[in-house]
């Protein structure tokens, strides 16, 4: 998996690139709490190049986005998921809890406008 | 037509199940999202084969049977691992709310949902059979 941040004002994106599955999510989720730790808690996940997302790295989005909502009043989204990735989100149910972008510019809005403080995601 | 393969238990492996699943969807001519939905069965009773059952020992292997039929495709994964009962894994509830929803348990939930058949067999010695299929 190739990881990288891109630091905003106040957002963090997050660009994936490889398979989020049960072997890459510990680098994921390190990565991640990296970030966490130095203050950034409003974060995007540019999936774009990401192929293939199994349960592994649904729990690690479930994990971080409550984490995030619930002690520092951010939130984990989510942008550019391929079809196929979107279709595991929908069959977990997890669409329906967390926030899913077309693009990063509307993912990267969001956090500025009240319209998402309950999120309603988008379907594809 | 059939194949088999032995993997070790390692994550590492889950790349190459992953490309060999999208090579049997096409060519049993399953649709793109056939092929997703197989890829995504195939690596959820792998990684939990790999990790709850042989507990990540790369010494240890796990051996998988495919038999492509033309009109369906039936995967058996043999393993001597730690034993379990897929009636025991909890059904978790994907209406719930964020905070309440459940960490575990998603993976097999979601190898039933798109497969046609999940099921586990034991016999006497403790060698565990999961056997999945998916019809065209």
């Amino acid at each position: 998996m190739e990881i990288s941040e891109e630091r905003l004002e106040k957002v963090s994106r997050v660009k994936m690139k490889g398979r989020f599955d049960a072997h890459t999510t510990g680098e994921v989720e390190k990565f991640l709490r990296e970030i966490i730790k130095d203050g950034r808690h409003c974060i995007i996940l540019n999936m774009h190049e990401v192929p293939f997302i199994a349960s592994a790295g649904l729990r690690i989005v479930l994990v971080l986005a409550r984490e995030l909502r619930k002690e520092h009043k951010g939130d984990l989204r989510l942008a550019l998921l391929q079809p196929n990735v979107h279709r595991v989100f929908e069959i977990s149910g997890l669409n329906n809890v967390i926030s899913i972008f077309r693009d990063l510019g509307t993912a990267t809005l969001s956090f500025s406008t009240d319209i998402y403080k309950n999120p309603k995601p988008e379907s594809l | 037509m059939q194949q088999v393969f032995n993997f070790p238990a390692e994550t590492s492996i889950l790349e190459k199940i992953g490309n060999i699943a999208a090579d049997l969807g096409s060519k049993i001519g399953f649709s793109e999202i056939e092929i997703g939905d197989l890829q995504l069965a195939l690596d959820e009773v792998c990684s939990n084969t790999i990790i709850h059952g042989l507990k990540q020992n790369p010494a240890l292997n796990f051996k998988m049977v495919i038999n492509l039929q033309a009109d369906e495709i039936e995967i058996l994964i043999h393993e001597s691992g730690a034993t379990f009962n897929l009636e025991d894994i909890k059904q978790p509830d994907i209406n719930a709310p964020l905070e309440e929803r459940p960490i575990g348990g998603l993976g097999i939930f979601m190898a039933h949902k798109v497969m046609d058949l999940v099921e586990l067999h034991t016999n006497a010695d403790g060698l565990k059979t999961l056997r999945l299929l998916k019809k065209k």
